[in-house]
């Protein structure tokens, strides 16, 4: 099985995980994958850094960038937690790419997305347009769907990608309720819940211009997210828009 | 792709036959539920051929109602998952239909009840004795729960359904010890996960899930039909292994 459409994919990641084994996980063998599956190209952000390690995780991403120019692109990953540290990686990094690309992980790094020491990051990603990409889960209350559309109406140049976009069938609700408040929300459809119909009605309700592809490579297998995309009763119009037009499109800019 | 058309027509060739489907009216997940003639629907778009199939009133409600509602809504291409509860009197219903596979839900907020001996010695006594294809959701029982059923009852073909990605540290441990341990696919959806249990364990303890009606058998037919094994192995995983363990089953009817 293969995309008919050469993907730009949203979200995936560089490194391994604490809880189960990883498999296959370097980068060439997640070239490989991409080939197989024809993903273009992957934005990453560092597993380390949204764990523990923010510096030398994206040091990690910079090598990999730096090893395949033209099949990956990097999220900064910043942590709130050590003071001054996100905008001086912010700085170090900014050669990734512009506008900025920027991954939070409020979960992992256990402070709320709203809190006050995200805000300079915030008051960054408006100023610059970056393009932000948040872990989100269903009523979390460190990154709840819910959280956003008071930040995206403060941020109104950044660009907000929700993160698996709540991973539950309740999270995809709260999802699209976000992003029916605020213009700049947008769905990422990685995440290990393929629910039937998720995708059907979210791209009623939204419309076809917020929904980015992502795969969460290597951590999730990137073909599950794919199989529900391809299965999907949508129009093939949507299936182009998702896999790759939106996404290439946000990072533009444009 | 547009319509009911879906790209997995390279599995029509596979004898798909799914461990993992429910069905009947769902008291939480709403539209997602589906009757016989939905299932079926869902069934024929991903080319699969049979299933086993548990209904959502015996595992949200009652056994015997549920069961009750099993038998009415059973298709010719179902084997019907009946669930069984651990006093005498299910025993003994059990033995008169002669199942070939039960589903059980011992979960506090489910039937509630312990599968350990002093509790459930005679019903797990009956189904390791007829070789009961026996299923088991891993959020319905603990991983020590487990171990001591497997310890107690070594000879019961237990199939672990809804086992996630982040087990295989449990997992691996219990397949060595226990021969007739058995998962479902529907979950089991790192990155080359799938395949990489099949280079280090072989395909036989693996059986082709897809979780409807919640999830789309779009996502685990991805990853079974992009995963880089052979084609023996692939169609084991499809339908055979699961063919081979119901025949097993001692005078099943049902």
């Amino acid at each position: 099985m293969r995309s008919p459409i050469p993907i730009a994919d949203c979200h995936g990641h560089v490194g391994t995980h604490p809880d189960f084994p990883a498999y296959h996980a370097e980068s060439a063998e997640m070239v490989a994958v991409m080939d197989h599956l024809n993903i273009e190209r992957l934005a990453v952000t560092s597993t380390l850094a949204c764990y523990n390690d923010c510096p030398r995780g994206n040091a990690e991403v910079a090598d990999v960038l730096a090893r395949y120019p033209d099949r990956f692109w990097g999220y900064v990953t910043v942590n709130p937690n050590p003071p001054g540290q996100a905008l001086a990686e912010l700085e170090k990094w900014a050669a990734f790419h512009t506008p900025p690309l920027i991954k939070f992980h409020p979960s992992l790094h256990k402070y709320p997305v709203h809190g006050k020491h995200y805000q300079p990051v915030w008051d960054y990603a408006n100023q610059t347009g970056a393009v932000v990409l948040v872990h989100t889960w269903d009523s979390d209350p460190n990154c709840g769907p819910l959280l956003f559309p008071a930040i995206a109406r403060q941020c109104p140049k950044a660009r907000i990608l929700l993160g698996h976009s709540g991973v539950t069938w309740r999270g995809y609700m709260q999802a699209v309720e976000a992003a029916h408040a605020a213009p700049n929300l947008y769905l990422d459809l990685s995440g290990s819940q393929r629910h039937r119909l998720i995708l059907e009605r979210i791209v009623e309700a939204l419309g076809l211009e917020r929904i980015l592809f992502g795969s969460d490579l290597p951590f999730l297998e990137a073909s599950m997210t794919l199989g529900q995309v391809l299965a999907a009763r949508i129009p093939d119009a949507a299936r182009e828009m998702i896999l790759r037009n939106n996404f290439l499109r946000l990072i533009s800019g444009a | 792709m547009s319509g009911s058309e879906t790209p997995f027509s390279e599995v029509a060739a596979w004898n798909l036959f799914d461990v993992n489907a429910r069905v009947g009216p769902s008291g939480v997940h709403g539209e997602l539920a589906l009757d016989t003639a939905g299932l079926l629907e869902e069934m024929d778009r991903f080319h699969i051929r049979e299933a086993v199939v548990s209904h959502w009133t015996a595992e949200e409600y009652d056994a015997e109602t549920g069961n009750r509602a099993l038998a009415r809504d059973l298709d010719a291409r179902f084997t019907p998952a009946w669930a069984a509860l651990p006093d005498e009197a299910s025993v003994a219903s059990l033995a008169a239909i002669q199942p070939a596979a039960v589903r059980l839900t011992p979960g506090t907020a489910q039937h509630n009840f312990s599968t350990a001996p002093w509790c459930a010695g005679p019903l797990f006594e009956y189904l390791q004795e007829h070789a009961v294809v026996t299923l088991i959701a891993r959020p319905d029982i603990e991983w020590p729960a487990l171990a001591a059923l497997l310890e107690n009852f070594p000879r019961l073909p237990v199939v672990l359904l809804d086992i996630g990605y982040r087990a295989d540290r449990h997992l691996f441990p219990l397949l060595r010890r226990f021969p007739m341990l058995h998962f479902d696919s529907a979950t089991y959806l790192a990155h080359r996960q799938l395949e990489a249990f099949v280079e280090q364990h072989g395909a036989g303890r693996v059986l082709f899930g897809s979780r409807l009606p919640l999830f789309t058998p779009g996502s685990a037919l991805a990853v079974l039909a992009s995963a880089r094994i052979s084609d023996a192995d692939r169609l084991a995983i499809a339908g055979g292994n699961l063919h081979h363990l119901l025949a097993r089953a001692v005078g099943r009817t049902a």
